[in-house]
């Protein structure tokens, strides 16, 4: 599986919630649930706290673009 | 007489720039000329008026205009004083009731408008080196969400030039390979400032560009057409920013009551399981007592049964069983008469000889 968009992560986050805090999920979905629910926070907060702030100028980046061979 | 013309020409040049609208006749265009002229008719009364147009501005528009054609000419009463000519200089040219065709051509049409990446990886920022907007813009992004990236991409944003180079710059935004969404951000103005922004050509590289655009043009009361044609539309810079980026606190209060819902779900889930398996532990405790219960029962039920079968009772109520040379004896001719039979009764028996047989 190719890796979700920060959105497409935290959509299924809060449906994993949704279905875990109103179904009657068996436990072994419950655990399965729950383990990718994990895995999709770590990977929201690593989106959000990986990525610095940065400015950039459009010209500046072509120009650096050229200069590669 | 040239001082007259002088005066008369100064005198029109302190009159304010104008919108009229006439239809297109006798253009006249040729590669030599700086200009590009043609004369206004009032379809009404077929007044004319004589109009000049920059023909690189003319060219840069691209609106095939013939004659004909109805248009709103944006421009300055002049005197061309050789020649004692009065006539219009226009400044910008548009169809008439741009607008209202761009409209009937679904160009603003709600089902167009694509909605806004909640977390774009790099916005695209088309402004011009007027400080004021492209600051408002940065500063509320980076309040608002600290990781943002964005991608500053001066152009004019007043004049001749302004629509073609705000085209080119949305292109080359579009051609980077991160930027999901772009604001298009300019401060306040003149109405002649703006022009650009209602520039067809523009208007409709907003509505095909393929990453979703936000407009902050002008002030709130201003209506550029690209308004129409955008995505979104702020009514100052910083509001466009705030389109385009979450505010981190709120997301990442969200994250994690996502994250405290996963684990309070998990652990309701886990613990129901705990409760059934407990439920049935503690019945599987109770299995062999209940065995046995049972069995008791059923044997009980059973030797009652055994007993309601067996002939004692009958017995007890006085009836005897006879007996002779091991057989039941059911009727007078089972025996003989001075044959030997056995009786059994309830408490015991006796042996006795047959004395006559019936």
């Amino acid at each position: 599986m190719s890796e979700p968009t920060f959105e497409e992560a935290q959509r299924e986050l809060e449906q994993i919630v949704h279905r875990l805090e109103s179904g009657e999920v068996p436990l072994d979905e419950a655990l399965r649930l729950w383990e990718r629910g994990e895995q999709l926070y770590k990977l929201c907060r690593d989106r959000l706290e990986r990525a610095e702030g940065k400015i950039e100028e459009l010209a500046t980046r072509v120009e650096a673009t050229r200069e590669k061979p | 007489m040239g001082a007259f013309n002088r005066g008369i020409a100064s005198w029109l040049g302190r009159l304010p720039t104008v919108w009229v609208e006439g239809e297109v006749t006798e253009l006249r265009r040729q590669a030599r000329w700086a200009s590009v002229f043609f004369t206004l008719k009032d379809p009404g009364d077929s007044a004319c008026l004589a109009v000049s147009m920059p023909r690189g501005q003319f060219d840069a528009l691209r609106l095939d205009v013939a004659d004909g054609d109805r248009v709103h000419v944006y421009g300055r009463p002049e005197l061309f004083e050789a020649r004692g000519e009065f006539r219009l200089r226009a400044l910008s040219l548009e169809r008439f009731r741009l607008g209202d065709h761009l409209a009937a051509e679904g160009l603003f049409a709600a089902e167009r408008k694509r909605p806004l990446p909640s977390l774009p990886r790099q916005i695209g920022l088309v402004t011009g080196n007027d400080a004021a907007a492209k600051r408002d813009v940065l500063s509320t992004i980076q309040a608002r969400f600290p990781p943002a990236s964005v991608l500053v991409a001066e152009t004019y944003v007043q004049g001749p030039r302004a629509a073609g180079s705000v085209i080119e710059t949305l292109a080359a935004l579009c051609r980077q390979p991160d930027v999901d969404v772009i604001v298009v951000a300019r401060g306040g103005g003149s109405f002649e400032d703006l022009l650009p922004f209602s520039d067809e050509r523009l208007v409709r590289a907003i509505a095909a560009c393929p990453v979703p655009v936000v407009t902050a043009v002008g002030h709130e009361q201003d209506t550029p057409l690209c308004d129409l044609a955008a995505d979104a539309r702020a009514s100052t810079p910083s509001v466009a920013a705030r389109l385009v980026v979450p505010d981190l606190t709120e997301l990442l209060q969200r994250l994690d009551r996502a994250r405290t819902g996963l684990e309070r779900g998990t652990r309701r889930a886990l613990d129901r399981e705990r409760q059934k398996l407990d439920r049935m532990h503690e019945r599987l405790g109770r299995a062999p007592q209940l065995l046995v219960e049972r069995g008791h029962s059923r044997l009980e039920h059973a030797a009652g049964r055994l007993r309601a079968l067996s002939p004692k009772a009958t017995l007890a109520r006085g009836y005897a069983i006879v007996r002779a040379r091991d057989e039941i004896v059911r009727a007078g001719g089972d025996v003989e008469p001075g044959e030997r039979v056995e009786v059994e009764l309830a408490e015991g028996g006796f042996g006795a000889r047959v004395e006559e047989t019936r």
